[in-house]
């Protein structure tokens, strides 16, 4: 028996069987029940009907190491039927796509309403299949199609042995429902206990007790909740003080620009959808101006269109921090999958040469976390930070103890001139100081007018081609980032011991992973350390080299063809490095990474690619 | 001199104090404009720091440093989403935004026509003169404007007329004005400011250096008031105007349309300072997740 241990997969038709739906109240309800839930390999497709989709679920009683990999425990195909108008319609890709990731003994729960489906492939190897007609015992009997996937719930929920008694879905369901009234609730309930039921029989007529997997409730001594990235960022943006916030409809950023539009009000800020990706940023820059901390959102194809108003941020010195939910590019790629690909244009893009910060969460709980720091250094440095997540980061949902929430507190100190503190000098908006910080006056308070200008500028604000006072401004600018660099800048994380064995670097979401290959190493006797960036650029040279120079393999491991951040790493460090790089826009999984590894220390590989039609393919130096 | 006149002359010098060396043309029409714009804030007693002038790029753009207020400069095209979010950021400010036809019509439209749709609460005073000046004389989309011969094609279409496209989009004063006739402008603009909505105020300033048929005889010869009768608050007898001046070749200056009605409810500044952010507890946004 398998307890509070496995990984679930619901899939699919898009929007027709409400595959996140039923995801999501799984998610929550375990995550009330007190285990740990993990998400972030959420498969949707770019259009809004018709594809499949899947959403694996990874449920532990302790923290969860990671999102593990293509094996499933427990499958779920939501679709019933092969369309006979549209054969070509993926209505069984559920069991056709993630059956033979099925592990021994795995278990499949599928709407047989539509004729059963042959598995006897799945079951020669131990499969245990369950088919239940869900969905014509919603049309026939409970006279709504809709509750078929409550029936699908309750028929999971039985095969788990989990909520025998409905209290965890009664509660859910009626703080979801409650307000339409009991019958819903009630129709609902009763649809969870016919697939209930249905799984009993078979469970019955099988004489089997159990199918081997059980969850069960944990007493929690903190609560939790189930977040996604974007909701995580979007509060610690809110609580740092983020009163403005500006977006264009883009995938998997959307999602900020809903959640502010509904919360960001109550807390007295604005949200603006802008008529296009470049009147967002425009406009946050304008709010900026006035000194409200501001913030906008978007993925790679909008990065892309707001390029010119980073140089903007920079050289006016308006603070602004942007959020990249990076999605596989280039060009519009593939507005559904997550890559890391967006590195190179955040830390260079823009014609000339520009201040800014780079900061990238490395898991659900770091969006929230780390958000205030972006928020207050764009506010001490006055120049674009960027905060790099990416889809499976900001789709993605986890669970998080209620109390890291309650981690950061007030809002942050603000870094704005007053009136007194500009008194005596005549106010100069770019005066040269020896941080490259110059006092900020907000306009409309009194005490000095300030010019701010996107053009070469002297002290006051004014145009100027000086060659003397171009140097001192420039000089200036960048002078901030030497000051962020000794004052805020810091190390990557360590797990484990340096030197003993190849360090594995990443940056981003792709963590869980790492530390996870980690372990598994170790358990074959390799003994490898991890050394997790989420503070990019201006890059700290001063305290990752010391880290990195062990004269041990350094394998940086990362979403993108060219191995930008390992480019980064070499450039800054002086080390050499082997990459590991996928980008077929699926999750990096530790035995890939674990495999990788072996791949470099063993067979001198320097590049190992994964996820292609060979899984892995290995490049040799050519100098070896 | 009596005080009211004092107080008026200390906000003209606040606002006028000469910082940079002008570097306009000698008898560009922009030189008008600026004077229309200090006498407009100075009727209007605002001093530099309740100014936010938003400015865009060309020629006009430098305007910006010919006056004392407070100015943001940014990238060509974005001056008018610039000053919607500041002035949805701190209404309490003045936002004036200032920029030529190429920037408003051409790589800016964009912006143009949303902010008519928005309606914020800012004056835009475009400084149209039918040429890229700053680059050197260049077709913008007003080129073409008392050509009558024009012929278009995909090269060369026909003008904007930013009148036009004011009255489609939404904006809720439009105003016409010309350089030759500074003291009409700063009344425009002191009324575009007073008026709680998107006000534009296209005004006509002829580019001497490059602009060889608009220039100011052109304009004195082809500028007609806004006939008294006009009645600006109805939308019918703005367009009536507008093609009845077309159709006779002339360009009506004054108020061709006001929207008759306050924009609702002061909207407030949005909170910035400690003691304001403070009580932001997002416990109710983490309880909301369970």
């Amino acid at each position: 028996m398998t307890v509070n241990q496995m990984k679930l997969l619901i899939g699919g038709v898009q929007l027709r069987d409400g595959v996140s739906t039923v995801a999501d109240l799984v998610g929550r309800i375990l995550t009330r029940a007190g285990l740990h839930v993990l998400s972030v390999e959420r498969s949707f497709a770019s259009t809004i009907y018709g594809a499949h989709q899947f959403d694996p679920l990874v449920v532990s009683a302790a923290p969860l190491l990671s999102w593990g990999d293509r094996a499933v425990d427990v499958l779920v195909g939501l679709e019933y039927d092969s369309n006979p108008d549209a054969p070509q319609q993926p209505n069984r890709d559920t069991i056709r796509q993630h059956g033979g990731d099925l592990v021994e003994g795995g278990v499949l729960l599928y709407d047989s309403s539509g004729g059963p489906v042959n598995t006897e492939a799945l079951q020669a190897r131990g499969g245990q299949v369950f088919a239940i007609p869900a969905r014509d015992i919603a049309l026939r009997e409970l006279k709504k199609e809709v509750v078929k996937n409550l029936i699908m719930t309750g028929a999971l929920f039985r095969l788990l042995e989990f909520d025998q008694d409905e209290r965890w879905l009664r509660q859910l369901l009626e703080e979801r429902f409650g307000r339409k009234g009991a019958a819903i609730v009630d129709l609902n309930l009763e649809a969870a206990r016919r697939g209930r039921t249905l799984v009993e029989r078979i469970l019955e007529d099988r004489r089997r007790p159990s199918v081997g997997y059980r969850i069960e409730a944990v007493r929690s001594a903190s609560p939790a909740v189930y977040v996604s990235g974007n909701e995580a960022l979007s509060i610690g943006a809110v609580e740092a003080g983020v009163r403005f916030y500006a977006g264009y409809p883009i995938t998997p950023a959307s999602g900020i620009l809903e959640y502010m539009e509904r919360h960001l009000p109550g807390y007295g800020g604005r949200v603006l959808q802008g008529a296009n990706e470049r009147e967002s940023i425009r406009a946050a820059l304008g709010a900026s101006v006035t000194g409200v901390l501001s913030m906008v959102g978007t993925s790679g194809p909008g990065l892309s269109l707001k390029v010119e108003e980073i140089g903007v941020s920079g050289t006016t010195e308006t603070p602004l921090v942007i959020v990249d939910a990076m999605r596989a590019g280039p060009s519009t790629g593939m507005p559904t999958k997550t890559e890391q690909g967006d590195l190179t244009l955040v830390t260079g893009g823009g014609h000339g040469e520009i201040p800014r910060i780079v900061l990238a969460p490395s898991t659900i709980d770091e969006c929230y976390t780390l958000m205030r720091d972006a928020v207050r250094l764009s506010d001490k440095y006055q120049c674009p930070v960027f905060f790099l997540t990416d889809l499976n980061l900001s789709e993605g949902r986890m669970t998080v103890a209620e109390s890291v929430f309650r981690s950061g507190g007030a809002s942050i100190a603000r870094h704005v001139a007053t009136e007194e503190d500009v008194r005596g000098a005549r106010y100069l908006r770019y005066r040269l100081t020896d941080s490259g910080i110059s006092p900020r006056l907000i306009p409309g308070q009194r005490g000095g007018v300030s010019k701010i200008s996107s053009t070469e500028h002297d002290e006051f604000g004014f145009v100027t081609t000086d060659p003397a006072m171009r140097v001192a401004q420039m000089d200036k600018r960048m002078r901030k980032l030497h000051t962020y660099l000794r004052e805020d800048a810091k190390a990557p994380q360590v797990y484990g011991h340096l030197g003993r064995g190849p360090t594995l670097v990443g940056w981003g979401g792709t963590k869980l992973a790492l530390l996870d290959a980690r372990e598994r190493l170790r358990r074959e006797g390799t003994e490898a350390a991890v050394v997790h960036f989420t503070h990019l650029w201006p890059f700290p040279t001063h305290l990752a080299k010391p880290l990195l120079d062990t004269g041990r393999p350094v394998v940086v491991c990362e979403h993108n063809y060219s191995g930008q951040f390992a480019d980064l790493v070499q450039a800054h460090c002086l080390v050499p490095t082997r990459r590991v790089l996928k980008y077929n826009g699926r999750t990096l999984y530790p035995s890939e990474v674990v495999r990788a590894v072996q791949e470099v220390t063993h067979n001198g590989a320097v590049a190992v690619r994964l996820g292609g039609k060979d899984p892995v393919m290995v490049e040799v130096s050519i100098d070896a | 001199m009596p005080e009211t006149a004092q107080t008026t002359r200390a906000i003209w010098d606040q606002n006028a104090a000469p910082r940079h060396r002008i570097q306009w043309c000698p008898g560009c029409g922009d030189y008008a404009v600026l004077n229309a714009v200090k006498a407009a804030v100075t009727s209007l007693e605002l001093t530099p720091s309740e100014l936010l002038l938003v400015a865009g790029i060309g020629c006009s753009g430098q305007i910006r440093n010919y006056l004392n207020g407070n100015s943001f400069y940014g990238t060509h095209g974005g001056a008018l989403a610039y000053a919607l979010g500041a002035k949805m950021a701190n209404p309490e400010l003045t936002v004036l935004v200032m920029a030529g036809d190429g920037d408003t019509l051409a790589i800016g439209i964009e912006n143009f026509v949303h902010a008519c749709r928005r309606d914020p609460d800012i004056t835009l005073v475009l400084m149209n003169n039918g040429v890229y000046g700053l680059t050197k004389g260049q077709d913008s989309p007003s080129a073409g404007l008392g050509q009558p011969d024009w012929k278009p094609s995909e090269e060369h279409p026909p003008f904007i007329d930013p009148v036009e496209v004011a009255l489609t989009c939404g904006a809720t004063f439009i105003g016409q004005g010309f350089s030759g006739d500074p003291k009409h402008a700063a009344q425009l603009i002191v009324e575009g400011v007073r008026h709680r909505g998107f006000a534009v105020i296209n005004d006509f300033s002829p580019c001497v250096t490059y602009n060889k048929v608009n220039t100011y005889d052109w304009f004195r010869a082809h500028v007609e008031p806004v006939p008294a009768s006009h009645d600006p608050s109805s939308k019918a007898a703005a367009w009536e105007l507008v093609r009845d001046f077309r159709d006779r070749g002339k360009l009506p200056t004054g108020i061709v349309y006001r929207a008759a009605r306050e924009k609702g409810g002061a909207a407030k500044r949005l909170p910035m300072w400690p003691d304001e952010l403070a009580r932001a507890d997002v416990d109710p946004l983490v309880k909301r997740l369970r």
